[in-house]
């Protein structure tokens, strides 16, 4: 059974539809990429399957229950974490406290036990603190432990974001443009890392511009084109299709590839 | 090194908390009454301002009815130890439960909603509350108010002396600075601070922003309702006109003028803000006509205050320490 199943997905902007019924599944242990042109609604559908925003009809069931009308911080403690196109980080914290936070999704953030300082909040705290250095290991920030988010340098912010959505316990990981303005070391870096955590036992999607990284990593790509689906495959089918050609190589978008 | 700082920290608080407990044990002469009187105001109204730096500096809302909390704790430890004649533990029961379900219905609806609606929300909440408390005579004693309050006691232990009283307002007041420190420094604490650095990076941690903004809400009218039950029991008479929109606005001043992210700035500017109206208990030499001519201009100060805090220093008392200290580090 497919652990993502996305049906039918529409979402307009006034007259514009970003989105216009896209359908398609995330296997277990996938890592799927959603490319497409700019403007192609990327962005957009990445926002209704994490329920940052609101679609106008459709489906997403995620292990079988409906994602859509649930709270952004609900879809994050039912197993599906995400990044952001700009980062999202705690600037004032620590890479370590970044982190940490994560882990909130699982173990919550009550008040009782942390007022009265309960020998459960404590333990909690160990736990959460030796997770977050065990997942900064697994992205390969130990070294930035104790540095504020604020004065991490931009490659690195991607991947301690990265670090963060899986502190939640994700089963599933969307990341959005995680290669975006990183240079090409840092680039087969993040590919490692995405290995890594598929190895992990998480399922990935990747919204992403970088062909390369695409192409190498994914198992699956789905190709949008101005809100619409016009290929779903393996790389190497996805490369020779012709819509797709069409969709980069055609007259607006001549300059995408 | 940080160790040695929490140690520093944990004695140097030692040493304040020991000063407090034995004021009284200096406080002599003809105006002992009065001095540890107003001591106590002092100790209710950091209470008060406690839960609202939880509140404003640390969960970012605006509460403008904190004296309805702090009336309905009153009224209810009243209403239980007079009227009913039961415990005074019971009264203090009855003000926790009765502010935490008023705090919790207040803020569910009006946190869920973006923007400053909690404000507006709790605005209407006093007035209505001031009304009710004037309306409801068979319980409060309409705009009479009720007296005879009888005193604080726990079993066998009655606080029915100055002293006394002085020692359970600060004492509570010690209990709940130790559980607010506990929930600033814990998670909670650090789920408000992710808030401040961004709010999708929060949701994106799977945490319930509403969630936390309704309980601190909750608490910080907990916390007014303590202080209303104390103050019960030590003045022995409430009126509502000690409830009103005007008390809102200094305690709300008091935790501006404080600063943000901080709860020890807060609790200076209530120790502060609370005796300016009571300067002649510190400064026995001040003339009657002086006391008259400062308590009759008390609200023009605490608005003047909050206007030049939110013009010339909008992180409070905190806010400016931490600006010094960081720019001193910095420096080196």
């Amino acid at each position: 059974m497919s652990l993502l199943q996305v049906r039918e997905v529409t979402r307009s902007f006034g007259g514009l539809i970003a989105v216009d019924r896209v359908s398609f599944d995330v296997h277990d242990g996938q890592i799927k990429a959603i490319i497409g042109p700019n403007g192609a609604g990327k962005s957009t559908l990445f926002n209704l399957l994490t329920c940052f925003d609101r679609p106008d009809s459709g489906s997403v069931l995620f292990e079988g229950r409906e994602l859509f009308g649930e709270r952004p911080d609900r879809v994050v403690r039912m197993g599906v974490a995400r990044s952001f196109q700009n980062t999202q980080l705690f600037e004032e914290m620590t890479a370590h406290e970044n982190v940490i936070l994560g882990t909130h999704a699982r173990s919550g953030s009550s008040f009782t036990p942390a007022a009265l300082r309960l020998p459960s909040a404590r333990k909690r705290d160990d736990l959460a603190s030796q997770e977050a250095d065990r997942l900064l290991r697994l992205v390969g920030l130990e070294s930035w432990r104790g540095s504020l988010a604020a004065d991490m340098p931009h490659g690195l912010r991607r991947l301690l974001e990265i670090a963060r959505a899986l502190a939640t316990s994700p089963r599933l990981v969307l990341l959005d443009e995680p290669a975006a303005g990183l240079n090409t070391q840092e680039t087969t870096a993040l590919g490692e890392v995405l290995y890594r955590i598929r190895d992990h036992g998480a399922t990935l999607v990747i919204v992403e511009h970088d062909m390369g990284l695409v192409m190498e990593v994914s198992d699956e790509i789905v190709v949008l084109d101005r809100g619409c689906k016009i290929a779903e495959g393996p790389p190497r089918l996805i490369q020779k299709d012709p819509a797709v050609i069409r969709a980069y190589l055609g007259e607006e978008d001549a300059d995408e590839l | 090194m940080s160790l040695l700082r929490e140690h520093w920290r944990k004695l140097a608080l030692l040493i304040v908390g020991a000063g407090v407990a034995v004021v009284p044990l200096f406080v002599t002469g003809t105006d002992a009454r009065y001095v540890l009187k107003v001591l106590s105001f002092v100790g209710i109204n950091a209470l008060i301002v406690l839960g609202l730096a939880l509140l404003f500096g640390y969960a970012g809302q605006v509460s403008m009815g904190h004296a309805a909390f702090f009336g309905l704790g009153a009224y209810a430890s009243a209403w239980v130890t007079k009227s009913l004649g039961l415990p005074w533990l019971v009264g203090l029961a009855a003000a926790v439960l009765l502010t935490a379900a008023a705090g919790i219905l207040l803020a569910l609806p009006s946190l869920r909603l973006k923007g400053h609606y909690l404000a507006m929300a709790t605005l209407a909440f006093g007035e209505i509350m001031r009304i009710a408390f004037v309306e409801a005579k068979g319980v409060t004693g309409g705009p009479d108010g009720l007296s005879g309050i009888p005193y604080a006691s726990i079993g066998p232990l009655s606080f029915d002396t100055p002293q006394m009283n002085y020692w359970l307002v600060w004492g509570v007041l010690v209990l709940a600075i130790w559980l607010a420190a506990n929930i600033v420094n814990g998670r909670p604490g650090r789920s408000m601070r992710a808030l401040h650095g961004s709010e999708l990076g929060t949701m994106a941690s799977g945490i319930n922003i509403t969630g936390i903004k309704v309980r601190v809400f909750t608490l910080s009218a907990v916390f007014a309702g303590v202080a209303g039950a104390l103050y019960a029991s030590v003045v022995g008479f409430v009126s509502p006109s000690t409830f009103s929109l005007h008390l809102s606005v200094i305690l709300v001043a008091m935790a501006v003028l404080g600063g943000t992210r901080s709860l020890a700035g807060p609790l200076l500017a209530a120790v502060v803000l609370t005796l300016i109206p009571y300067a002649d208990a510190i400064l026995p030499g001040l003339s009657r006509e002086v006391m008259t001519v400062i308590q009759e201009w008390e609200a023009d100060v605490y608005g003047l205050v909050i206007i030049i805090v939110i013009l010339f220093m909008p992180g409070g008392i905190a806010g400016a320490l931490r600006g010094v200290f960081v720019r001193g580090g910095e420096a080196k």
